[in-house]
């Protein structure tokens, strides 16, 4: 609010009505009296040239800066290589895929298994000492019973690589019959696939209920014509046997 | 810079597959490869120190905090170089387009004004030290 009253402050200042001209309108068009456009330059610490001219909020326009963001700034920096590398084409998601060398699991969040960089930041290890090898009573430390690792520590010399990916692709397939808005292309697929099914299938009903009327019409014809017919309709437990 | 890069890179690729042989040593352990480990052990000690070696090398490399977000979700870091770059071409061309709209009104503006005041614009003209005729 304070910005706003200076800034009126400001405007009336230089409104028309202090202008040397009086309350005259700047929009009838006239000759200038005053013969000359009038300029002060003032000299000194601060140089500097005001305008008195005919124009009000005359002010120096600001300065032309060279870059600005009319000008390909991807070129300018020289990434081009980089544009041209990710642009259009498809980078895969996985960790994995960046670093295709490394053992283990990777593409699960590092939190679940603290191993997350952001943690590493968070609390820093301690660091600035020496490191030495280790002496033979430290190594001591290291000495192994014969035989496996217990089960629930081998679980990291698996690399369910393939079952994680299926794992995903039938997450992905859940979220999107369940969300419906998050993935909008798989999720419209999976629904107009599902839809298919079910119109197929409710064609092949149609089609058994249809075979089905012509079978009954048959036999009613037949048993119509055929001797042992009575005469009599069929019964309630005749139609539902059929 | 490349270099200092790829000497780490190097280094920490040595020390993984020593962690990775080491789990192998130790995943199924027999009496007689206790001095293999032990030997295994000394070479971490000194591939950390190799690394440690290598830390005022790279000290001018500047990593965004977000990439570290991409990594720890298991997710590929150049998928945080492609963001960024589409952010900025996006930002780009929209600057552009406000530059080039802000270009054409005021070349209109000053045509209009032209038509209803022409001696105030060619006095406006004279100040600006614009003598370039109007389109």
């Amino acid at each position: 609010m304070m910005m706003m009253g200076d800034q009126y402050r400001k405007m009336e200042q230089y409104s028309p009505k202090s202008s040397p001209r009086g309350a005259r309108s700047p929009v009838v068009s006239r000759q200038d009296s005053t013969g000359t456009l009038k300029t002060t330059i003032s000299l000194g610490k601060n140089p500097s040239i005001v305008h008195h001219g005919p124009f009000y909020l005359m002010k120096e326009p600001p300065g032309e800066s060279e870059l600005t963001g009319a000008t390909n700034l991807m070129a300018y920096y020289g990434l081009e290589h980089s544009y041209s590398k990710f642009s259009g084409k498809k980078v895969k998601e996985q960790l994995s895929s960046f670093l295709p060398n490394l053992p283990g699991i990777i593409d699960s969040p590092g939190h679940s298994d603290n191993s997350s960089l952001r943690s590493v930041i968070d609390k820093p290890p301690i660091g600035g000492k020496e490191l030495l090898p280790l002496t033979s009573v430290q190594l001591a430390g290291f000495r192994l019973h014969p035989g496996p690792l217990p089960e629930q520590y081998r679980y990291v010399n698996q690399a369910p690589q393939k079952k994680h990916k299926n794992k995903h692709k039938k997450h992905k397939h859940k979220a999107g019959e369940s969300a419906g808005g998050g993935e909008v292309a798989g999720s419209t697929d999976i629904g107009t696939d599902a839809h298919e099914k079910k119109h197929k299938k409710q064609k092949r009903h149609d089609d058994d209920k249809e075979r089905k009327k012509r079978k009954k019409e048959k036999k009613r014809k037949k048993q119509k014509h055929s001797p042992e017919h009575t005469g009599g309709g069929l019964t309630p437990s005749h139609h539902s046997s059929q | 810079m490349a270099s200092s890069l790829e000497n780490l890179e190097t280094q920490l690729e040595l020390f993984i597959e020593n962690v990775r042989q080491i789990r192998i040593i130790v995943s199924d352990f027999q009496p007689q490869g206790q001095s293999v480990l032990n030997q295994k052990i000394q070479s971490l000690v000194h591939g950390l120190q190799e690394v440690d070696k290598l830390k005022d090398q790279v000290k001018d490399v500047h990593v965004p905090l977000e990439v570290f977000d991409y990594i720890d979700s298991g997710r590929n870091p150049q998928l945080y170089t492609k963001d960024c770059i589409e952010k900025a071409l996006t930002k780009n061309e929209q600057v552009r387009g406000k530059i080039d709209a802000y270009r054409k009104f005021k070349a209109h503006l000053l045509v209009e004004l032209n038509n209803s005041f022409p001696n105030e614009l060619n006095k406006y003209r004279a100040i600006r030290g614009d003598e370039r005729p109007l389109a």
